[in-house]
């Protein structure tokens, strides 16, 4: 587990991890020390002889002072190890989840991550805080004992050592029965977290259909109680057997011990009283391993929660930066993709010329928001390359890659902050000056001047308290503000009243001005006016041409074009 | 705070009580062996009786402690799992009572915090605090009776470490409980950033710096490192000091150094050295496990605190002397609303709504559609004024009887993470496979739904990806099987999808016929139809007609016609 802790932390955490080990083993072999001191010190005293047991109560002082010493220091050490580690272990955790390939993030594991970054962490920021110090003594120290018991009395302490197997073993077995059902514990509550937050998330559609309880969440709560219960079903006799072993042990010694005594006069009685003393003594912190064992292997699973998320592959970064031959465009040659076995794109080829626009059409599955997708290279494709600027995006680097292109989502996601917090998460180093003006060409200042707060109206998790339009808008001055060559931009699909239909026409007007436009369009308009229009189909480019030259070929996009204009004059009553 | 602390407690104070009663046991237990090996120090340097009696009270000493203590930590733990799985499933039964507003105002991530990790965080307070808490008193209790006994000179010598222990305590629990707060919020903080950082992943991998976690996650996860480095800092100095102080090596240096002075000045018989040796060094061990848990207990309390603060929110009232509405006859009368006691986003909206008649709501962003909408089905409550559905007050009238008559289609879509049968009968749990069938083939769904790999049983979001236009037609669906005859419906919807635009708008058609429509509306034409329109503005109600009426009036609703119609045309 050291070694593990050792790794997630990384290379700086090397030194100070190892320090706090060193300090913790010098302080509990000191602390056993002070204990095997016991029997010099009791044994001229019980036969009453203070002047030969004074110089072994300096030595015992000298110990003490020594063990005290060690002990402030490595508490010291331990717990600025601890904070070191929450912020190492945020930090790698969050740098790592950026680089991941976006299909990595289905909904059951935002729980799981922010359990680990939450809990879990502080789970793991206690071991050399808490954890660690008891558990070392509690095995360095009886070692010491024992070791010490050889040179005292070699009869005590083989009584001692045949138990000692014993006790490893148990204790062993205690931990991983911990372990094991610790894994179930875990899944139990993930499972439970995610569906608390899908409840609440979904509270008005759960009303409105009149349902005040969720079976999905009360299933989840049971399995969690379930699992608790199995674990401490299973836990309980493992530390019961803990104890009994450990009790064992002091009952072999003592029985030993009143055997030799009684036996013959082989044995000092004095020195035998001052080791059975020892005995009982460090039979305790025994006790106490078996408990924080468990603790610690709890401790443990959730450092190897993070250790396998800092393991998962992230996507392939180049060495060295490419070179963009052709800034400004999009190239698409032969690409196939599917997120599992069954592929979304089969063989696509399309090229976007620099400040054009181009429309991409198809009917739902039909790979238009894969294809964005892996322009801005959120997965790697199968086959066939992407190129942007004319470098293959794999030969970029994330810094380069971002740098050209700013993407515009369908599902836009703000978060909980102001609206010019928002936008400015474009480009951080933006001044206020130059937010407004994105916000102005974006007509976001409408959205502002009508909230109560102005810019800095936080606008609810994942922008909640706005419309779908407004999000968009919002996302369009992101864009702006970023100011990329490129562009790609899924339009929003929900209906757009007039306030918000004239206002995203007007931003995309300020967007697509001197910028390469790759767009999934929904308005007709858009569709009509791009350079390009490029249609899927069945995992591959059907046809591409202007709106005109398509429209004479009277093929997929007419169609579509027809059941658009129809859908466009429906009515949810008849006039 | 103590008292929600104990209401919260309550179910499980019996088995508390049974635990601490067996604990005390095992304390006093646990003393015999080495009673019994300072017994059998005395006998074997000389003095009278069976030495083996002494082994065998020693073996059932420890005998009797492990039982006991084995049954006391099962009976907590028992008990524990029963609590947290209580207090969960009440937060649940809660969460579906208070109203929607108070969603609006906290993450998910909060709400998870206070269901998941603040009620696992009670752990300590039920599974260990009484069984440590007991140990620690009794034992040093008992042990310090036995030793004034033999000895109290000695003994107060022992005792003298502990005003010092208890000073230096005190001086570290200066502040705490401020400290504590800060440390919970910035950890929530973390939840928060943390939920948001995943759920908008895409746009921090194209906004953020490369390969760069999310700043406000960062901020959270350095603010929480910083704050928690200054307070441990400060804190362990003296801590550190404090547990040294009452360390075994400690207490074995001041036992066994003033049972060698006590000796040489003749105070004490050197076999009387033997109980302070033993019991003395083991007299602060419980106190220090105290230490150890005292973390984990205010952790606990103070996550009980929030617990009983969630149970405490006010639910949206539920009247005693429930009323059935008549018909599905909807009439406003002066209603007025406010989310924040600042704003009005609605004044004096009186209006009628007849069964079987559709009603139209137009106007510009934050006029207040959506509001408006939202309060029939008593997602908010109005904040004057009232609304009554077939005569009677929707706040009169029993939840469930309400949203039986009341329906919702939304324009954002929300499946849940069931199957596509679950989704489809959410309002009817115990609908059949063909009633489901039938709704889904109403919605213009079936055919999709059987493509996928379990067709009905189809999780979604783990089997099921459904485009925006697919999940919107499940919703339609649900409402389908739900059959309100009072529907609310955002005319968004059926322009969720423009490439299956055509379906949605059939399974439209299909639900409304026959129902009584409250429409959001926001393409004019599409409900230019409507048996009434609303145009809105600024929270009040501008003008009120039929599309012929409010043309030939010339009002906002000609103007924002004419409009359209440009677009249209262009």
């Amino acid at each position: 587990m050291i070694r593990r802790l050792s790794r997630v932390l990384g290379a700086p955490y090397a030194r100070p991890l190892r320090m706090h080990l060193a300090g913790l083993i010098v302080y509990a072999i000191l602390q056993g020390l002070a204990f095997v001191l016991i029997v010099p010190v009791l044994r001229p005293l019980l036969r009453g002889d203070v002047d030969a047991a004074l110089p072994w109560v300096a030595v015992l002082a000298g110990t003490v002072v020594a063990c005290a010493a060690a002990y402030w220091i490595q508490a010291q050490l331990g717990y600025r190890l601890g904070t070191a580690l929450s912020q190492a272990l945020h930090h790698r955790i969050g740098d790592h989840l950026a680089a991941l390939p976006l299909g990595w993030f289905t909904p059951a594991r935002v729980g799981r991550v922010a359990r680990m970054s939450s809990t879990g962490v502080v789970d793991i920021m206690g071991v050399p805080a808490h954890l660690l110090a008891p558990l070392v003594t509690s095995y360095v120290t009886p070692a010491v004992v024992v070791f010490a018991m050889i040179f005292l009395d070699w009869r005590l302490a083989v009584a001692t050592l045949v138990a000692v197997p014993l006790v490893i073993l148990v204790f062993r077995w205690t931990a991983r029965l911990f372990a094991a059902t610790d894994h179930a514990v875990d899944a139990a509550g993930v499972e439970a977290a995610n569906r608390v937050v899908e409840f609440a998330q979904n509270q008005a559609v759960l009303r409105a259909h009149g349902r005040s309880d969720f079976d999905q969440l009360e299933a989840a709560l049971l399995e969690q109680r379930a699992a608790g219960r199995k674990q401490l079903l299973r836990a309980v006799p493992g530390l019961a057997a803990a104890g009994l072993v450990v009790q064992a042990l002091v009952t072999i010694v003592l029985i030993t011990g009143v055997y030799l005594a009684t036996s013959g006069p082989t044995v000092d009685a004095a020195a035998l009283i001052a080791l059975l003393v020892l005995t009982v003594r460090f039979a305790e912190p025994l006790m106490a391993a078996a408990e924080l064992g468990a603790a610690v292997r709890m401790a443990g699973n959730s450092l190897a929660r993070v250790d396998e998320l800092l393991a998962t592959p992230v996507l392939p970064e180049p060495a060295t930066a490419g070179t963009f031959t052709t800034p400004g465009t999009i190239e698409l040659d032969g690409v196939g993709f599917g997120y599992d076995s069954r592929p979304v794109l089969r063989d696509v080829s399309l090229r976007v010329p620099a400040r054009s626009v181009t429309a991409l059409v198809g009917a739902s599955g039909s790979g238009k928001t894969t294809v964005v997708r892996l322009v801005a290279r959120f997965f790697d494709t199968r086959t066939g390359v992407v190129r942007v600027g004319g470098a293959d995006v794999r030969d970029l680097t994330t810094e380069q890659l971002m740098s050209q292109i700013s993407v515009v989502f369908q599902d836009v996601y703000l978060f909980d902050a102001g609206i010019a917090d928002n936008i400015r998460a474009g480009r951080a180093d933006a001044t206020d000056a130059e937010v407004a003006a994105a916000a102005a060409l974006a007509r976001v200042d409408e959205i502002a001047d009508r909230l109560p707060d102005g810019y800095d109206t936080r606008v609810g998790e994942g922008g909640a308290r706005l419309s779908g339009g407004e999000r968009q808008r919002i996302s369009i001055a992101r864009a702006i503000l970023k100011d990329a060559p490129i562009v790609l931009l899924d339009e929003a699909t929900a209906a757009l009243d007039q306030d918000n239909e004239a206002a995203i026409t007007a931003a995309l007007t300020a967007l697509s001005r001197d910028r390469t436009l790759l767009v999934i369009a929904h308005r007709l308009r858009t569709v009509q006016s791009a350079d390009q229009i490029v249609v899927l189909a069945d995992g591959g480019v059907a046809e591409s041409g202007t709106h005109e030259e398509l429209l004479l070929r009277n093929g997929q996009y007419a169609h579509f074009w027809n059941e658009r204009s129809r859908a466009r004059g429906w009515r949810l009553t008849p006039a | 705070m103590s008292s929600d602390l104990g209401t919260l407690l309550r179910p499980v104070r019996t088995p508390l009580v049974i635990a601490g009663a067996l604990q005390v046991v095992s304390a006093l237990a646990g003393l015999v062996p080495f009673l019994a090996i300072a017994e059998l120090g005395r006998i074997l340097l000389g003095g009278s009786g069976d030495p083996w009696s002494a082994v065998i009270w020693a073996i059932g000493g420890l005998l009797t402690r492990l039982i006991t203590i084995a049954v006391a930590n099962a009976v907590t733990h028992i008990a524990d799992a029963e609590l947290q799985h209580d207090i969960r499933t009440r937060i649940a039964r809660h969460l579906a009572r208070v109203p929607l507003g108070w969603f609006t105002e906290r993450s998910s991530g909060e709400i998870k915090k206070a269901a998941q990790d603040d009620v696992g965080a009670m752990h300590h307070l039920v599974g260990h605090a009484v069984n440590d808490l007991v140990a620690a008193v009794v034992t040093p209790i008992a042990a310090l009776g036995y030793l004034f006994w033999v000895d109290w000179r000695l003994t107060l010598l022992i005792l003298a470490v502990l005003p010092l222990f208890l000073g230096s305590y005190a001086v570290l629990m200066r502040g705490y409980p401020e400290k504590m707060t800060q440390y919970t919020a910035a950890l929530t903080r973390i939840n928060t950033a943390v939920v948001e950082f995943v759920q908008g992943i895409a746009v921090v991998k194209t906004f953020g710096q490369a390969r760069k976690a999310h700043g406000r996650f960062r901020t959270a996860a350095d603010d929480f490192a910083v704050f928690f480095g200054a307070w441990a800092t400060s804190m362990t100095r003296v801590e550190a000091f404090a547990s040294a102080l009452i360390s075994p090596a400690v207490m074995l240096l001041v036992s066994l150094g003033g049972g060698v002075w006590f000796v040489s000045a003749g105070w004490l018989a050197p076999a009387d050295v033997l109980p302070f040796v033993l019991l003395g060094v083991g007299l602060t061990g419980p106190v220090l496990a105290l230490g150890f848990g005292a973390n984990s207990l205010r952790q606990a309390r103070a996550a009980a605190e929030r617990v009983a603060g969630l149970l405490a929110v006010e639910p949206l009232p539920v009247s005693a002397r429930p009323a059935a509405p008549a018909d599905n006859r909807i009439v406003f009368a002066g209603v007025g609303f406010s989310y924040d006691g600042r704003v009005d986003v609605l004044t004096d909206i009186d209006v009628v709504l007849e069964p079987g008649t559709v009603t139209a709501l137009v106007g510009p962003s934050g006029s207040g559609k959506s509001t408006l909408a939202a309060l029939v089905p008593r997602f908010f409550d109005v904040t004057s004024g009232t609304i009554t559905v077939g005569g009677a007050d929707v706040r009169d009238i029993a939840p469930a009887d309400l949203y039986r008559q009341v329906g919702f289609v939304f324009q954002d879509v929300r499946l849940l993470r069931a199957s596509l049968h679950d989704n489809i009968a959410l309002a009817r749990p115990g609908a059949g496979a063909d009633e489901v069938i039938a709704a889904a083939t109403a919605a213009r769904i079936h055919d999709r739904i059987l493509e996928l790999p379990d067709g009905y049983d189809t999780v979604v979001g783990e089997g099921a990806h459904l485009s925006g236009g697919e999940a919107q037609r499940v919703s339609i669906a649900r409402a389908v099987l739900a059959d309100a005859p009072i529907l609310v419906l955002d005319e968004a919807t059926a322009f969720a999808d423009p490439e299956s635009e055509a379906a949605i708008q059939d399974a439209l058609s299909g639900l409304i016929a026959g129902r009584t429509l409250l429409v959001i509306a926001h393409r004019l034409h599409t409900i230019a139809g409507a048996d009434q329109i609303l145009v809105l503005d600024g929270g009040r109600i501008a003008e009120q007609g039929t599309h012929e009426t409010l043309l030939a009036a010339g009002g906002r609703y000609a103007s924002l016609w004419n409009a359209s119609s440009m677009e249209v045309a262009r």
